[in-house]
């Protein structure tokens, strides 16, 4: 690889920035897309079907159109898919209130915060081993350079990304505190207190990976956890999984979790006060955050993004059909999976109460991700 | 402000006022009996006299006399109804009651099935009392208690109904008291907790206001609202309307002046206080 | 150094899972209720007032929008009310139907609570699963009287209408995707750990204070009174129903659960009862077009599914209208207990009590 100017690096960051936020806008209103057809699916209804609008103007032909390929059976179920762009438009131009009372500055950064929090986790995750594409040569400055996977592939990964993925808490809290009214700042408290609960068990069930790889580097961890396994190591990894994708759902607030915006208890919790895109970054990354924690439970506990897990590649000659090499696919597999369970549990769950969600962490999840922890030394100790 | 109406503005709105006190009871239903009777009777003696002056007519006229008048069969036995008249009864609980109370029980009677028993207005705590306490009675819930407003009563205003209910022996009671206007009955909710919001409602709707009741304050209408809506004086809005043709106001516009006119917008309407 | 203050915060009367417009102010102390106080009217249309005004056939309409849940059982406890004010003998054939529909309309509205009550604690499925099942009830009202919600299914001294051909199927097919769906329910939630947690020993309400504060229906039932209307006074053609009364000992929200399961249960059997033993004849008395009314009073209770609901009558001599229409809802006296459900209840208990009450504030606030 030769030696790039600064200039050239940043470059290249910029062109793995705009390739990451692509990314993430297609698979982020796709899952939202999915949550809708997956619980209607869950509860034997339609999902969506439409843009919710008439059939006159831009909507109107959308409408129109998609009903005209409905003939098509596959494309009859996706034909509720151009409604997402009419959600993001809808909130892009509905009004953005600010209660009178509230603090202005915290209010209107508050959503930036969880926003930015949520986005920087992903320069830690590497999508792809190695060179993602090289650019073509005529282009100048960087011409005939190679686009890595990883944006920022950090000794530390690990650290990091706790670190910046506990920052997104701040976007709830200040959020909360800073409209100024009763139920949001009731949401804000309950999600300071999960959040921070949370946190704990999830990066002592992070720290199986690490110890079993030996690594905090992100792309060494998933190598080692894919192919340099022992068999007995599949045993913490998987009760480090099960702790890890619990906190996982408590840390994206998801269904069973979901206290600091319980609408039928807070009415929308934290932004009940917020409208428009204000909501709408709250609410986009909410789904970040899922896509983030199905991500890297695909990466520590099951082989990184793109192998097998369970160092299962090693059974699998090279030259098998699609899952012989390290493949984009896979990682898409994974993610949908785990995209899946969560909106599988959402359809199937009740919602805990405030003081059991803290008993669950701290009496059930923290002892339990302690021992594993142990376990795992055990295994790299003897293994 | 206090509800006044002028009848020049909404003359539909005028409110005709009972002129009878329907209370009902022995008493009442064996004087109602004799003005029924009565009532038959004139009526009788009417036809038979018009019958007579129209038979000398014809007869003077020298044309076919008409038909001599008949007593017309009582109505109700065409149909499958028959008048719940109330009467004496012998229930237990009753003459219970009547031994624990004496002289405070006014009338006790049975009709339709439902005992009731109507107590001196100060007495009514005594008998809740008895009621909920004594091993025979034991009516251990209160289902409902409301009141009605007689404007022509003599010598009382309003009747209270308590309906109590023996869960275990499945039976029901009805205890009544009449009280005039300004009396303050005491709370049942000394005895029973579960008449507070009735009572409440009884406040709100007719006025009567409960002595010892813990929060005496309205509960259907606004803490602000004027007047009494279930005492009938109180009119029911929306009469003075009816002139108005609902095909050619589809915008409203009509009725929205009429009632301006009736000043409906004032009723109710004050400004809000600055915080 | 830190002063502590209790936070007033107003549940309602717009939020999502207080079933209308009923309001709470509830004080915290963080996510602890320290105190409840339940403000109610915010519904209020005067029904009693307008029925007072109208003639005695046309009050019907306005018991269906009191609890627009189980318009049925409204309509039937006026109609029996009035019929019990003239003394009216209502033919066999026309009891048994009332009856039949009343126990629909339980089913529909035991469904409606189900739904409502696991979608506020945050089973969103249920809530779905209900309304399919509920759909073929609301079928066979609409096949029956023309109308889902608002069904004005009763007279005075009958019904308008016999059933209409290919009514017992329907009933039949309705039963059938009831029976499953139940069992579904059951599934989903009767030994989900989550629902357990959050409904065992949850606002509980003893069977004195269930007395002293005149709750009625399943929550009365649920504390471990065998209290139900339809046995203790008997009316339509219950008396010739066989039918249990579930009751519960533990007064707590899953008790209150499973009695209304076991209820919905029972209805079926009512119903299939009904089906079977159906008898010929007309279905309305001979009564006169006018009404005319002589002094008299009555009280009539009966169970609705939410609990009693009863109609105080005062008719004067000669009227044509009531002289004075009394509502005695369940809810009412229902959500006053309300307080003392919540001693030592977190806000998302507040939910779960305001939910197992099965509050519609059409009914409460007349």
């Amino acid at each position: 690889m030769p030696e790039m100017t600064p200039v050239q690096t940043l470059l290249i960051a910029i062109i793995q920035i705009v390739l990451v936020i692509a990314f993430v806008f297609v698979v982020v209103p796709l899952t939202i897309f999915a949550e809708r057809k997956v619980l209607g699916f869950v509860q034997q209804r339609l999902g969506s079907t439409r843009i919710a609008g008439k059939l006159r103007g831009i909507t109107g032909l959308q409408n129109r159109f998609m009903w005209g390929m409905g003939r098509f059976p596959i494309i009859h179920y996706f034909r509720g898919l151009p409604g997402l762009v009419g959600d993001i438009v809808k909130l892009f131009i509905k009004e953005d209130i600010r209660p009178a009372k509230a603090d202005r500055f915290v209010y209107l950064i508050a959503p930036c915060v969880s926003m930015i929090a949520a986005m920087l986790v992903y320069a830690m995750i590497g999508f792809y081993p190695g060179t993602l594409f090289t650019i073509p040569s005529f282009i100048p400055l960087i011409g005939g350079l190679p686009v890595g996977g990883t944006i920022a592939d950090v000794n530390v990964g690990l650290l990091m990304l706790l670190g910046i993925a506990s920052v997104g808490v701040y976007g709830i809290v200040l959020g909360a505190w800073a409209s100024n009214s009763k139920y949001p700042l009731l949401g804000g408290l309950r999600s300071a207190a999960q959040m921070v609960s949370y946190e704990v068990p999830l990066t002592i069930s992070m720290l199986t990976p690490v110890i079993l790889a030996g690594s905090l580097n992100f792309n060494e961890m998933t190598r080692v956890t894919a192919t340099g396994l022992s068999p007995w190591g599949v045993i913490p990894l998987f009760i480090g999984f099960f702790a890890y994708i619990t906190c996982g759902f408590a840390e994206s607030n998801r269904l069973p979790f979901d206290m600091p915006e319980a609408e039928n208890e807070l009415v929308a919790g934290y932004h009940t006060e917020y409208s428009g895109m204000r909501f709408g970054l709250f609410y986009l990354a909410e789904y970040i955050n899922m896509s983030i924690v199905a991500a890297l439970a695909s990466a520590f506990f099951f082989g990184g993004p793109w192998l097998l897990p369970f160092g299962l590649q090693r059974f699998i000659p090279e030259t098998a059909f699609w899952i012989g090499q390290p493949h984009w696919y896979i990682f898409a597999v994974k993610i949908v999976f785990f995209l899946f369970v969560y909106i599988w549990v959402r359809g199937s769950w009740p919602r805990y109460r405030y003081d059991q969600i803290m008993d669950v962490a701290w009496k059930y999840l923290i002892p339990m991700t302690l021992v594993n922890l142990v376990l795992a030394g055990i295994v790299r100790y003897f293994a | 402000m206090s509800y006044v109406y002028d009848p020049k503005s909404a003359p539909n709105r005028k409110i005709e006022m009972p002129r009878t006190a329907p209370v009902p009871g022995l008493a009442a239903y064996a004087a109602d009996m004799k003005a029924t009777a009565a009532a038959e009777e004139a009526k009788w003696q009417k036809l038979c006299a018009d019958y007579e002056t129209a038979k000398a007519k014809a007869e003077s006229e020298g044309k076919e006399p008409p038909k001599p008048p008949v007593r017309a069969a009582s109505k109700s036995d065409a149909y499958e109804m028959q008048w719940p008249v109330p009467k004496e009864s012998q229930d237990q609980d009753l003459r219970r009651l009547r031994e624990l109370l004496g002289g405070h029980v006014e009338e006790s009677f049975e009709q339709a099935g439902e005992i009731v028993c109507q107590v001196k207005k100060e007495a009514i705590l005594d008998a809740l009392t008895h009621c909920h306490q004594d091993a025979a009675l034991r009516y251990e819930m209160l289902s409902d208690m409301t009141a009605t407003h007689y404007p022509a009563g003599l010598g009382f205003a309003f009747s209270v109904v308590y309906h109590l209910t023996s869960v275990r022996r499945c039976k029901r009671l009805r205890l009544r008291i009449l009280i005039p206007e300004k009396f303050e009955p005491e709370s049942a909710t000394q005895i029973y907790p579960a008449a507070n919001w009735p009572e409440r409602e009884v406040y709100d709707m007719l006025g009567i206001r409960f002595k010892k009741h813990p929060d005496m304050t309205r509960i259907l209408c606004p803490e602000d609202w004027e007047g009494y809506p279930l005492r009938k004086e109180y009119p029911v809005v929306g009469l003075g309307q009816r002139e108005i043709n609902y095909r050619e106001d589809r915008s409203g516009i009509l009725q929205r002046k009429a009632m301006e006119a009736a000043g409906h917008f004032e009723i109710n309407a004050k400004p809000l206080k600055a915080e | 150094m830190f002063k502590t203050q209790v936070m007033e915060i107003n549940m309602g009367p717009q939020h999502p899972s207080t079933h209308g417009v009923l309001r709470l102010k509830l004080g915290l102390d963080g996510e602890n209720v320290k105190s409840c106080y339940p403000i109610i009217g915010y519904l209020h249309r005067g029904v009693e007032k307008i029925c007072e005004n109208k003639a005695f056939f046309q009050g019907q309409v306005w018991t269906d929008r009191m609890d627009y849940c189980s318009a049925v059982s409204n309509n039937l406890g006026w109609a029996e009310a009035l019929e019990k004010l003239f003394g009216i003998r209502v033919p066999r054939r026309a009891r048994y139907l009332r009856t039949m529909l009343n126990e629909l309309n339980r089913l529909n509205s035991h469904l409606v609570w189900l739904g409502t009550h696991a979608m506020d604690i945050g089973a969103l499925s249920v809530f779905l699963y209900t309304w399919r099942d509920r759909e073929k009830i609301l079928d066979v009202f609409e096949a029956f009287c023309g109308s889902r919600l608002t069904t004005t299914a009763m007279r005075i001294g009958g019904l308008q209408e016999d059933v209409p051909e290919g009514f017992e199927k329907m009933v039949r097919d309705a039963f059938e995707s009831v029976r499953i769906g139940i069992q579904e329910y059951e599934t989903l939630l009767s030994e989900n750990r989550i629902w357990l947690k959050r409904t065992v020993g949850i606002a509980k309400l003893s069977a004195d204070d269930c007395l002293a504060y005149g709750v009625t229906g399943p929550i009365l039932r649920a504390a471990g009174v065998a209290y139900d209307i339809r046995k203790a006074h008997p009316y339509a053609a219950y008396d010739e129903m066989k039918f249990e009364i579930p009751t519960r000992t533990e007064a707590d929200t899953y008790a209150r659960y499973l009695v209304r399961l076991e209820e919905m249960r029972q209805s079926i059997h009512i119903v299939e009862q009904c089906l079977e033993g159906l008898p010929e004849g007309p279905v309305m008395a001979k009564i006169p077009k006018t009404l005319k009314s002589e002094v008299g009073e009555v009280y009539h209770p009966t169970e609705a599914p939410k609990g009693e609901i009863g109609f105080y009558v005062v008719s004067e001599k000669g009227g044509v209208n009531p002289y004075r229409f009394h509502i005695r809802t369940p809810g009412f006296l229902n959500v006053q207990a309300i307080p003392l459900m919540l001693q030592d209840a977190l806000v998302a208990d507040v939910v779960t009590a305001v939910g197992t009450l099965d509050v519609v504030l059409g009914e409460i606030d007349r």
